[in-house]
């Protein structure tokens, strides 16, 4: 084992690379442009302060006990002594890298290469000093705030939470300030209170930090809600199930009235928030139930709404100039049909091979749209122009307050067709296809059937989203239809948990919602998506909002561990080689 | 979920027991014919007459002269030497974890989008029309180490802590990763296209045995040659490389062996990033344009490569990097011009795609792969 | 006329026959065990009647119908059903879901049924919960009760081997392959599960082709006992005339070797 010591100094300078990297990919620079307290912190050295309090804490862990409810007495006082001492000398470390960085792109003109490293960068980073006092303070910077978080991670775990939540809530409100703002604005109250210019005013501020240190305080240790409700009927029950009808009609009548509260730019950026949720509910089918890895989802939401620019479109060649409600169903139909044609040949693949031939599949539709040959049908590069919004009498949702409602509806419709499929007949020859194919075809499971139904319905769902992007921006551009789609799609369905149909609609909400209120991440967008699957994956693979089954399936590793806990309680049978039925299905 | 099944498992009493009802069978033509043997046989007629119709119009409308087609041809094989190259990586690590790298295109593009920035103070310096040769060698020296660092955090970071997870995990990180990459580099280097210096040794033709070939065209598909050859002697030839096939055979007995899996595995990225950053930088040479999605097409192209000569074997992706490249580059002016396409060149990448969904439906072990039966 | 007729059956992996001209009848009704050292050919030989190997060369007919070259889901439907020799559940499906996946080749309802929550969905879904709570049933209190919301892979393991043979019973089988049940259980278990299987065929009136190394098992449930060696059949015949052969022996014991 190598020396904690030695540990705690390779953290500081892996923490110091990670600020390095922030700074020299330009996102400190566009970050320092959002206050998030205004006049006093801006984002960018948000994130500075917080990749150094992550290296302090990472540096006390590495004397700490791994669940630290530290014991009393003068070992423990000796540990958190050098807990601090190793978070200080990782926060120097954290400091002094960036620091050197600095008075390199100082020293010499490093834009040539890095195009963010230059006079903007050292500027915003020495505030406007001297690059050798900026560096100075840098250090001191780091150094303090590191030992700092040194000292909380060495503290009982209740004052640890509280500090947590406390810092969280800052940041988290003055985030959501471009959404809250509004929505307090359209009540008819003032505002002043909490935001100021962009950021939380001082009161605000302070405000943020009291109902988080609140909710650090009421907030229980990790409440289990595994119980499953097998229908009895407790008044416990009854209550909680009262509860949730209250929240269900309570949140159907925030939806309903959503649009007007927050507006119209706000309403769009709902619009598409539903739009990728549709997606992901689709793609949920495909890969979260069917275990399909599709990347080339993209092809079947390009399908849709190039079909309904066909359809309806006066500008289109086919000059049928349906109307979007007459269009829909064979708009439904068609994509189904073409997730036929694209699932048939890849019946028989495993899922890595499939994952890149639906990529393929992907990248060939959109080569094909742009392409000359079908230029004549689908406009090549131009597209087609001129969708006609859908029209219920007098009322035309165009405007993204009105066809906000068209689109909650879909939603509604494809959730509640995932949400009744998950126990039926069919969703159960899905799992079990999912969890060991071989077995379920010879348990009488026609694979290449629920493969096929699979594919066909995640197309279908998909479809419904193209053709109600199409009315949106009233055209469609090849250009609209790249793998990023598809790439943001399974983003949706893997931070919200593989399989879990709340999952879908929290991961809509953050991944796309979340970067279009801060247009200072748009550039970095894809950037963050990457990095949050790697994450996700290497620290939570069952996501946010955990299907319960699915759950367990993912995290093996809990898995094998809790069967040890039974076999321990369970004395009387034995249990040998429990993971050979899971290794076995993989070959 | 829960309540619902409540109500319904109330509702009825036992239906009559479940042995002795499978009285009589109902299949349906598709349990007589599978399926996948109509679709095979299908797509098989489809494209034998696809291709013999398009080139016999091509040819027999002469709209190109013998000296357009071997140019495609040569041209075809140095593309190819590329994929081959960026094949090996995907193979490498295929054969010793079972994972597709799907951000190997990354790690291609890392090595010659970093190795331009040197390449162009050369070139300010007049260093690189003095010193071609030695300043060709820095290039590659540069992007084959930015590469393998590259690779190898990859592996450190994003690979190492799911070793052991269920095949779909490592895959989502390894798009995740590929994405992060590609964005990353955008941020730093910027999301400009930038032409790489032309170096005035290597413009113009060598005549080699009466036939003449672009002076960069050549060198790529001698160093690319060389490469390869290099790496089939080190894995067949060294300890390091005999660790890697134990490796790939059987991970656990290998460790058991007492062979360090942590650094062949390590060693294999690093083999991969050496190689795809070579290949960069002959990328560069012959389109002599960087970009940060530059790694994305030829990525999936050199997976498809590997693919087609069967994931997991070295010289598969050799042969199959070849073959894709020659036809990528043939293809479309004989099948589709003749046809009265327009711009068949548009149409390349959906060639490249076409033929790895068909060398998947009609075999998918690949050409040098072995057909392992499905164990039980 | 036998219900599972086998006549020439040959399947061979690169040089290798792992089944060589096989022969092998199974009448209604019966319980027939097959033996053999590893290797033999019999886990292959279960492989080829559920269509999970295609065969080589020969013919399987059941019930008059020709299997060979039919895909595992459809030989399941004509009433073949299987365990598997290192137990492959739906771990993450619960005990009473692995049953019910089970039953799915005699159901019916599809997509439209189980959205709009059609009647005949409905009484169908209701059906097969019923159907495989009967089933779980068969195994007294062991898979039983709040048994049927667990997860399988929190079984023991001879819950698992037992929870497998629900699975198979409800897919309407009329054969049932049982590849080393007994395998990994303890001297107890073993015991209930040769009684299991009796009653498997007395009570549900299952054809039952059993694949098991345990002696006093294949001497407990037999009415015919088969030996496999290298792929050929070496013997056939009541329990004693098959421990008794000479071939028999030599097979696991190797030459020269005197019972």
């Amino acid at each position: 084992m190598v020396p904690a010591t030695t540990r705690a100094v390779n953290r500081g300078l892996i923490i110091g690379g990670c600020v390095v990297y922030f700074l020299a990919v330009g996102m400190f620079e566009r970050f320092t442009a959002r206050p998030v307290i205004t006049d006093l912190l801006t984002l960018g050295w948000t994130v500075l302060a917080g990749l150094w309090a992550v290296a302090g804490v990472w540096a006390a862990r590495t004397v700490l006990p791994p669940a630290s409810s530290a014991p009393d007495g003068d070992e423990a006082g000796g540990r958190t002594a050098r807990a601090v001492t190793h978070a200080a000398l990782a926060g120097l470390l954290a400091g002094a890298v960036p620091a050197l960085f600095l008075l390199l792109a100082d020293a010499i003109n490093l834009r040539p290469m890095l195009i963010n490293a230059g006079a903007t960068m050292v500027n915003a980073l020495a505030v406007d000093d001297s690059a050798v006092a900026g560096a100075l303070r840098l250090v001191l910077a780091a150094l303090v705030i590191a030992t700092v978080a040194g000292i909380v991670a060495s503290a009982p775990a209740q004052v640890r939470r509280v500090a947590g939540w406390a810092l969280g809530m800052v940041v988290l409100l003055a985030l959501v300030e471009p959404l809250l703002r509004v929505i307090i604005a359209s009540l008819g109250l003032r505002t002043s209170w909490l935001y100021q210019r962009g950021g939380l005013g001082v009161s605000g501020a302070v405000i943020a930090l009291v109902l988080g240190v609140a909710v650090g305080v009421l907030r229980r240790r990790d409440t289990p809600t595994t119980a499953r409700d097998d229908g009895d009927d407790g008044p416990r029950a009854r209550l909680a199930r009262g509860g949730r009808i209250a929240g269900l009609v309570a949140g159907a009548v925030l939806l309903l009235v959503l649009p007007r509260l927050v507006g119209p730019f706000l309403s769009e950026v709902v619009g598409t928030i539903g739009l990728f949720a549709i997606m992901g509910i689709g793609l949920n089918i495909v890969v979260g139930s069917a275990g399909l890895l599709h990347l080339g989802y993209v092809a079947f939401f390009a399908i849709g709404a190039y079909v309904t620019a066909l359809l309806t479109s006066p500008a289109a060649a086919l000059g049928t100039e349906l109307s979007f409600w007459a269009a829909l169903p064979i708009v439904v139909l068609v994509t189904a049909i073409a997730g036929l044609f694209v699932g048939a040949p890849v019946l028989r693949l495993r899922g890595d091979y499939l994952a890149i031939v639906t990529l393929a599949f992907g990248e060939i539709a959109r080569i094909l749209a742009l392409s000359d040959w079908l230029r004549p049908a689908l406009g090549g590069a131009q597209g087609i122009l001129a969708v006609p919004a859908p029209t219920i009498g007098a009322m035309r949702f165009r405007d993204p307050q009105m066809l906000y409602y068209v689109i909650i509806v879909a939603c509604a419709i494809t959730a509640f067709i995932a949400w009744r499929l998950e126990d039926s007949r069919v969703g159960r020859a899905w799992t079990a296809m999912r969890e060991d194919e071989q077995v379920a075809q010879i348990m009488g499971i026609s694979i290449s059937r629920y493969k096929l139904l699979a594919f066909a319905l995640g197309a279908g769902i998909a479809s419904v989203s193209g053709a109600l992007f199409a009315v949106k921006i009233g055209s469609v551009f090849p250009h609209s239809f790249d793998i990023l789609v598809s790439i943001t799609a399974l983003s949706v369905v893997i931070l919200g948990g593989i399989g879990s149909l709340r999952g879908v609609f929290l991961g809509a909400l953050v991944l796309v919602g979340l970067p279009d209120l801060l247009r200072e991440f748009g550039e970095y967008r894809m950037l963050l998506y990457g990095g949050l699957l790697v994450a996700i994956m290497i620290l939570r693979p069952q996501g946010l909002l955990p299907n319960v089954r699915r759950m367990a399936e993912l995290g093996e590793e809990e898995r094998l561990q809790d069967q040890w806990l039974k076999r321990a309680g369970d004395a009387g049978d034995p249990e040998p080689a429990i993971a050979t039925t899971k290794t076995d299905g993989a070959s | 979920m829960a309540t619902s099944s409540a109500t319904t498992e109330s509702a009825e009493p036992p239906a009559s027991p479940p042995p002795g009802d499978a009285g009589g069978p109902q299949l349906g033509l598709a349990d007589r014919i599978p399926l996948r043997r109509i679709i095979r046989w299908g797509l098989a007629v489809a494209l034998v007459l696809g291709i013999a119709s398009g080139a016999y119009q091509t040819l027999a409308a002469g709209v190109f002269s013998p000296a357009q087609w071997r140019d495609l041809v040569v041209f075809g094989i140095a593309q190819g030497s590329i994929y081959a190259l960026i094949a090996l990586g995907y193979t490498l690590v295929y054969g010793i974890l079972f994972m597709i790298n799907f951000a190997h295109g990354e790690v291609f593009m890392a090595g010659g989008f970093t190795a331009f920035f040197a390449a162009r103070a050369m070139d300010q310096a007049g260093f690189l029309n003095q010193q071609p040769v030695l300043a060709v060698l820095i290039l590659l020296a540069i992007a084959m180490a930015v590469s393998t660092t590259v690779a190898v955090t990859l592996e450190r970071v994003a690979y190492r802590p799911l070793r052991n997870a269920p095949r779909l995990i490592p895959l989502i990180t390894a798009i995740g990763a590929s994405l992060f990459l590609q964005y990353s580099f955008r941020g730093l280097y910027g999301e400009d296209i930038h032409s790489y210096p032309r170096i005035d040794a290597l413009t113009g033709t060598w005549t080699i045995a009466g036939i003449p070939i672009l002076r960069t065209q050549a060198i790529v598909i001698v160093a690319a040659l060389a490469l390869m050859v290099g790496l089939y002697f080190f894995i067949s030839r060294t300890t390091m490389g005999r660790s890697m096939r134990a490796v790939a055979e059987d991970r656990e007995i290998a460790s058991l062996m007492g062979i360090d899996v942590n650094r062949v595995i390590v060693t294999t990225f690093a083999i991969g990033g050496m190689l795809a950053g070579a290949a960069g930088i002959l990328y560069a040479l012959v389109f002599r344009q960087v970009h940060f999605l530059m790694g994305f097409l030829p990525g999936i192209k050199a997976f498809t490569a590997a693919v087609i000569g069967g994931i997991g074997s070295i010289i598969g992706a050799a042969v199959g990097g070849l073959l894709l490249g020659l036809l990528e580059a043939v293809a479309p002016f004989l099948l589709l011009s003749g046809a009265g396409i327009p711009a068949p060149n548009q149409l390349k990448d959906v060639i490249a795609f076409s033929i790895l969904v068909i060398v998947l439906i009609m075999r998918p072990g690949g050409l040098f792969g072995s057909r392992e039966p499905e164990k039980l | 006329m036998s219900l599972l007729e086998i006549r020439g059956l040959t399947k061979s992996f690169g040089g290798l026959t792992a089944i060589d001209g096989l022969d092998l009848d199974v009448a209604e009704g019966e319980i027939v065990s097959v033996i053999g050292p590893n290797g033999a050919g019999k886990t292959t030989l279960f492989n080829l009647i559920t269509g999970v190997y295609p065969a080589d060369g020969g013919a399987i007919t059941f019930d008059g119908v020709e299997l060979v070259g039919r895909d595992p889901d459809a030989i399941t439907r004509f009433g073949i059903s299987r365990t598997f020799q290192n137990v492959r559940l739906f771990p993450d499906m619960t005990v009473l879901e692995n049953v019910m996946v089970g039953r799915h080749c005699r159901t019916k309802s599809g997509v439209i049924g189980a959205v709009l929550g059609l009647p005949s969905a409905r009484r169908e879904q209701a059906e097969v919960r019923e159907q495989a709570k009967e089933i779980l049933s068969f195994f007294g209190t062991r898979l039983s009760g709040y048994r049927h919301n667990q997860p399988a892979f929190v079984l023991s393991y001879a819950n698992r081997r037992r929870l497998e043979i629900a699975r198979a019973m409800a897919t309407g089988a009329r054969l049932l392959l049982l590849d080393e049940p007994v395998a990994g259980m303890n001297p107890r278990e073993t015991a209930e599960m040769v009684e299991l299987v009796g009653r498997l065929r007395d009570e549900k009136g299952f054809t039952l082709l059993v694949i098991e190394h345990d002696m006093r098992v294949v001497k407990g449930v037999s009415d015919r006992v088969v030996a496999l060696d290298y792929g050929r059949k070496i013997a056939e015949g009541t329990y004693s005339e098959v421990a008794g052969n000479d071939r028999v022996i030599e097979a696991y014991l190797g030459k020269k070797a005197t019972a």
